[in-house]
C-alpha cells in the first residue's frame, strides 16, 4: 500500500470545474447593495478585472486554465494525496482515510490556488495594485507571494487580533514585497468608523473585507480580490477535487465520505466541488459532503439562509448565504480563517439543498485531534484544518463501532508551522470553548437587510 | 512607593481545626480546645513572595500585621493603627478606615469569609481588596487562590484591572448547628492577575470589564421576549442588563422585568411564586456568585428550588464577563433539592459577550 499517491506535473488539470453547471436549480443572483436589483457585470468592474466577473457568472461547466497559470501551480502542484495509515491504526479503524495535503504551497495552503490565477487575470488587465483581506494571514500571504510574480503592488488589510497573534505571516507578505496594514485601519471610512466606535476591537473579517473593497474602489489603478466566498474563487480551488479524483483512481477508490473545513467556503469548495457533481448528476449519489465550522461561529449549522452583506460596512453586493448577520463579530478563536459571518452562496446552496451538509465542533476538541494527527501522520496543521481533522477521526471511529470500511478523504488545508501559540495555549488548557447563544439569538437575525 | 494595605485577623481560622465551623465570638472558646492561630503563618508566606522593593505596607501593630512584616523583613511598613489587646471585628474595621484615608491602593487582608466582610464595610468598592485565604468559611469571592498567588498580585499593585467579586455573609450560628445559610452582603473588587499580560496584545477576548458588561448587556436585551417574566439576580453583570433597558436595578436584589418593565425589586420566594402563579413563561438570568461560582444555594436564596422548578431548568439564561469565567473552572448548583440539582445538565452555556458564549461545566 503506498503512502503518498503522486501525480506527474502535465496531470495538474487542464480546467477548472464549474459546478454552477450541474445545480439541478438555478442561483439565487448576488444584489446591488444600494438598488437591491440583480448585479450586472458592469457593476463589478470597478474592483473586478472581466475575465474573473465572467468566471463568476459563467454557465460553462469546465473553463480552461491559461497555460501561464499552470505554469506556476507547477511549483507545488500535483500536491499529493496521503492513505493516513499511521492515523488508521492508532484509531484503530476499518475506514480508509486519505487526505489531500495543500500545505506544500509557498505560501503553506490552498490560497494560492487562486491567489495566482486572480493576480494573473487583473495583471492582463493592466491593473497595477491589489487591495485584499486577510483574517489568520493565510490568503494574504498566498495573494502577496502571486501578486509579486506578476510585479503588481499588493496591500493587505490583516485583521488587528491576527496580525499580533501572528506575527511571521506579516513577515511573509513583506518578504514577498506586499504591504501590510491591521484592520480596521485610519486609512478608509469604514475602518473610521469602526474604530471610532470601538478603539480595542479586535478586528474581523467582515471589517477587512470593508476597507480592501474601499480601497479599491477609490483607486483606478487597484483592484480588489477575494480569498473566499466567492463563485471564481470556489472554481479556482477545484484543482484540489480534480487531482483527488484522479488520484483515487489511480488506487482504484472513491470516497464515501468528504471533508473540509468551512470558513468563507473555498477550501471545502476545492476539495468537494467535484464529487458534489458527480452526486447531482448521479454517478455517486450517496457521497456524504461535510463541511465543518467552528462551533462559535456556526453560519452553515445554526445561521438563517438569507441575503446579507458580505461586509461589516454593507458595500459588497446583497449575497443569498447562511449568515449570522453581517455586524457579527465572532469570538478571537485561534482558527482565524473561520472567523467569517456568512459562507459561499454555491456551498450555502448545497447545503440548503442537502447536497452537502455541516457540523460545528468547539476548539479544544479539533486541537485534540490535530494532535493526534500530529503524532500519527506527523504534520502539525493550521488550527482551521483541524476542524476538517476532527470530523474525519469521528467518521474513523463511528466505522470502528459499526465495522463500516468506509472511505474517508479530507482536505488537509495547511500547515500550522506558525500557530503554534495556539497549540501552546491548547496544552495550557488556556482554550475558550466559545459557542453560539443560537437558542437566545432567532429574533436578533431580523436585523438582516429586508428583501423579500 | 505603591501604598497597600495590610490587615492580619490573629484568630481566623481558628475555630475550624477543632470542629466550630468559624471564629466568630468563640476564639476563646476555641483557644480553650487548644486550636491553634495560623493566619499569621499564611500571611508570613504571601509576604516573603513578595518582589517588588516599592511597596510600602500601610499597617496595624502587634499580631494584626507589623508582627508578619518583621518577620518577613518587609522593606517599608508604616504602623498606622493600634488595636485593642483582644483584637475584634471592629478593629478590621477601623483599620482599614485608616488604610483608606491613607490612601492605598489595595488592601491585603489575611482571614475568611467574616474578615472581607468586615473589610468590605470599611472600604466598599471604593478600592480593590483581595483575601490571603485562612478562614473556616470563604464562599466569598475576594480570596486568592494561595499565598504565592496574592503576593503576585501585590507586586503588580495599581497596574492590573479589577473584576466584582461577591461578599457572602454566612450565618454562623446556623452553619455550627450544620445547616448552610447564606446572603449576598457586598460586592468588592477584586484585583485580576491576567497571565495573558506579557503577551504582545494578544487579543483573545473582551478584556476591560465594563465593556465586558455592556456587551454582554446589549446582546441580553435583543434577545428579551415580549410577555416574559425575567427574574433577574444580583450583581453588577445582571445590574448592566436593566441599566440597558433604562431601568434602576437593586444591586443585590433579585427584581423581576417583564416587557421592559420592572415590576418587582427585591423580591422574595413568595413574591416570585406569586408573579409565577399568573405567568407561565419565566426566565431566570443570573450571574454566578462568589468563589465557587454557584448559580443558585449561595446568596441567591430568593430564587429558591420551588422558583427553579416552576421556571424550569431550561429557562436559566447565565451571564458573566470573561475575567469572571476564567475565574470559575466550574459552576455549582446546590438548591437545596438534590433531585432538581440533578436536573441540571453536565455544562451550561455562559453568556460572556454579544453574541458570544461559553460552555462551562457544573460540578458535582
Amino acid at each position: 500500500m503506498e503512502t503518498k499517491i503522486l501525480l506527474e506535473e502535465d496531470e495538474i488539470p487542464k480546467r477548472w470545474y464549474n459546478v454552477l453547471a450541474d445545480l439541478p436549480s438555478p442561483m439565487d443572483p448576488p444584489l446591488h447593495p444600494q438598488t437591491q436589483k440583480p448585479v450586472a457585470p458592469e457593476d463589478l468592474s470597478a474592483i473586478f478585472p472581466m475575465d474573473l466577473i465572467r468566471q463568476e457568472m459563467s454557465p460553462d461547466r469546465f473553463i480552461d486554465i491559461p497555460a501561464e497559470v499552470r505554469d506556476v501551480l507547477t511549483l507545488w502542484r500535483p500536491s499529493p494525496l496521503y492513505r493516513a495509515k499511521r492515523l488508521e491504526q492508532f484509531l484503530k479503524t476499518p475506514a480508509k482515510i486519505y487526505y489531500k495535503w495543500e500545505g506544500v504551497s509557498p505560501a503553506g495552503s490552498h490560497k494560492p490556488n487562486t491567489a495566482v490565477p486572480q493576480a494573473y487575470y487583473n495583471m492582463k488587465a493592466g491593473i497595477e495594485r491589489i487591495a485584499t483581506e486577510t483574517g489568520a494571514g493565510q490568503w494574504g500571504s498566498a495573494l502577496a507571494f502571486a501578486t509579486m510574480l506578476y510585479d503588481l503592488k499588493c496591500t493587505i488589510y490583516m485583521v488587528r487580533s491576527s496580525y499580533s497573534q501572528k506575527p511571521y505571516r506579516k513577515s511573509m507578505m513583506q518578504v514577498w514585497g506586499a504591504e501590510c496594514i491591521p484592520s480596521p485601519s485610519t486609512k478608509t471610512r469604514s475602518g473610521k468608523a469602526v474604530l471610532e466606535k470601538d478603539p480595542d476591537t479586535p478586528g474581523s473579517l467582515g471589517i477587512a473585507i470593508s476597507e480592501a473593497v474601499e480601497d479599491a474602489a477609490a483607486h483606478s489603478d487597484t483592484n480588489y480580490s477575494l480569498g473566499s466566498v466567492l463563485n471564481h474563487v470556489c472554481l479556482h480551488q477545484t484543482v484540489i477535487g480534480l487531482e483527488c479524483r484522479r488520484q483515487l483512481e489511480m488506487v482504484d477508490d472513491y470516497p464515501d465520505v468528504v471533508i473540509g473545513c468551512v470558513g468563507g467556503g473555498s477550501n471545502f469548495a476545492g476539495i468537494s466541488f467535484p464529487f458534489a457533481g458527480d452526486k447531482m448528476t448521479g454517478k455517486h449519489r450517496e457521497t456524504d459532503i461535510i463541511g465543518v465550522e467552528p462551533a462559535s461561529c456556526p453560519s452553515l449549522t445554526k445561521g438563517l439562509y438569507a441575503y446579507d452583506y458580505g461586509d461589516v460596512a454593507g458595500l459588497t453586493p446583497l449575497l443569498k448565504m447562511f449568515t449570522l448577520g453581517h455586524d457579527f463579530v465572532p469570538p478571537s478563536i485561534h482558527a482565524g480563517g473561520l472567523r467569517y459571518h456568512g459562507d459561499s452562496p454555491i456551498v450555502s446552496k448545497l447545503v440548503r439543498d442537502g447536497v452537502m451538509r455541516a457540523v460545528a465542533y468547539h476548539q479544544n476538541e479539533v486541537f485534540e485531534a490535530a494532535q493526534t494527527f500530529a503524532r500519527t501522520e506527523g504534520i502539525i496543521v493550521a488550527p482551521e484544518t483541524s476542524h476538517a481533522m476532527k470530523a474525519a477521526i469521528d467518521q474513523a471511529l463511528e466505522c470502528r463501532k459499526t465495522g463500516n470500511a468506509k472511505t474517508i478523504l479530507f482536505n488537509c488545508s495547511g500547515h500550522g508551522n506558525f500557530d503554534m501559540t495556539a497549540y501552546d495555549d491548547f496544552h495550557a488548557k488556556k482554550l475558550v470553548d466559545y459557542e453560539y447563544p443560537d437558542e437566545l439569538i432567532r429574533q436578533s437575525l431580523a436585523r438582516l437587510p429586508k428583501i423579500r | 512607593m505603591r501604598r497597600v494595605g495590610f490587615v492580619v485577623n490573629p484568630v481566623a481560622g481558628l475555630g475550624g481545626t477543632v470542629g466550630l465551623k468559624g471564629s466568630d465570638g468563640v476564639a476563646a472558646e476555641a483557644r480553650e480546645r487548644g486550636a491553634i492561630p495560623r493566619s499569621g503563618e499564611r500571611a508570613l508566606a504571601m509576604v516573603r513572595k513578595v518582589h517588588a522593593t516599592d511597596i510600602l505596607f500601610l499597617t496595624c501593630s502587634g499580631a494584626m500585621g507589623e508582627e508578619v512584616l518583621k518577620n518577613a523583613a518587609a522593606r517599608f511598613c508604616t504602623v498606622f493603627y493600634h488595636p485593642a489587646a483582644v483584637t475584634t471585628a471592629d478593629d478590621t474595621l477601623a483599620a482599614c478606615k485608616k488604610f483608606l484615608e491613607e490612601q492605598a491602593e489595595l488592601i491585603v487582608f489575611c482571614g475568611g469569609d467574616g474578615t472581607a466582610r468586615d473589610v468590605f464595610d470599611a472600604v466598599g468598592a471604593k478600592i480593590p481588596v483581595l483575601g490571603i485565604p485562612a478562614g473556616v468559611k470563604m464562599y466569598s469571592g475576594v480570596f486568592a487562590i494561595s499565598p504565592e498567588a496574592a503576593a503576585a498580585v501585590v507586586d503588580m499593585t495599581g497596574s492590573l484591572d479589577t473584576r466584582d467579586a461577591e461578599i457572602l455573609d454566612v450565618d454562623e450560628v446556623a452553619y455550627r448547628s450544620g445547616s448552610l445559610s447564606t446572603h449576598l452582603y457586598g460586592i468588592a473588587r477584586v484585583p485580576i492577575l491576567n497571565t495573558r499580560v506579557q503577551l504582545p496584545k494578544h487579543v483573545i477576548e473582551e478584556q476591560d470589564e465594563e465593556r465586558a458588561k455592556d456587551a454582554i448587556a446589549g446582546f441580553i436585551s435583543e434577545v428579551l421576549l415580549p410577555d416574559t417574566l425575567y427574574i433577574v439576580g444580583a450583581g453588577t453583570t445582571t445590574g448592566h442588563i436593566a441599566r440597558h433597558l433604562g431601568l434602576k436595578k437593586t444591586l443585590l436584589g433579585v427584581d423581576v422585568i417583564e416587557n421592559g418593565r420592572l415590576i418587582a425589586t427585591d423580591a422574595d420566594e413568595r413574591t416570585l411564586l406569586k408573579l409565577l402563579d399568573r405567568k407561565t413563561e419565566a426566565k431566570i438570568i443570573v450571574s454566578p456568585i462568589g468563589a465557587q461560582g454557584f448559580l443558585f444555594g449561595r446568596g441567591t436564596q430568593q430564587i429558591s428550588s420551588a422558583v427553579i422548578r416552576r421556571v424550569g431548568v431550561d429557562n436559566i439564561i447565565v451571564v458573566a464577563t470573561p475575567a469572571k469565567c476564567r475565574a470559575t473552572p466550574l459552576l455549582h448548583v446546590d438548591t437545596g433539592d438534590p433531585s432538581l440539582d440533578a436536573r441540571f445538565p453536565g455544562s451550561m452555556q455562559v453568556i460572556s459577550g454579544y453574541r458570544i458564549a461559553r460552555r462551562i461545566e457544573i460540578g458535582r
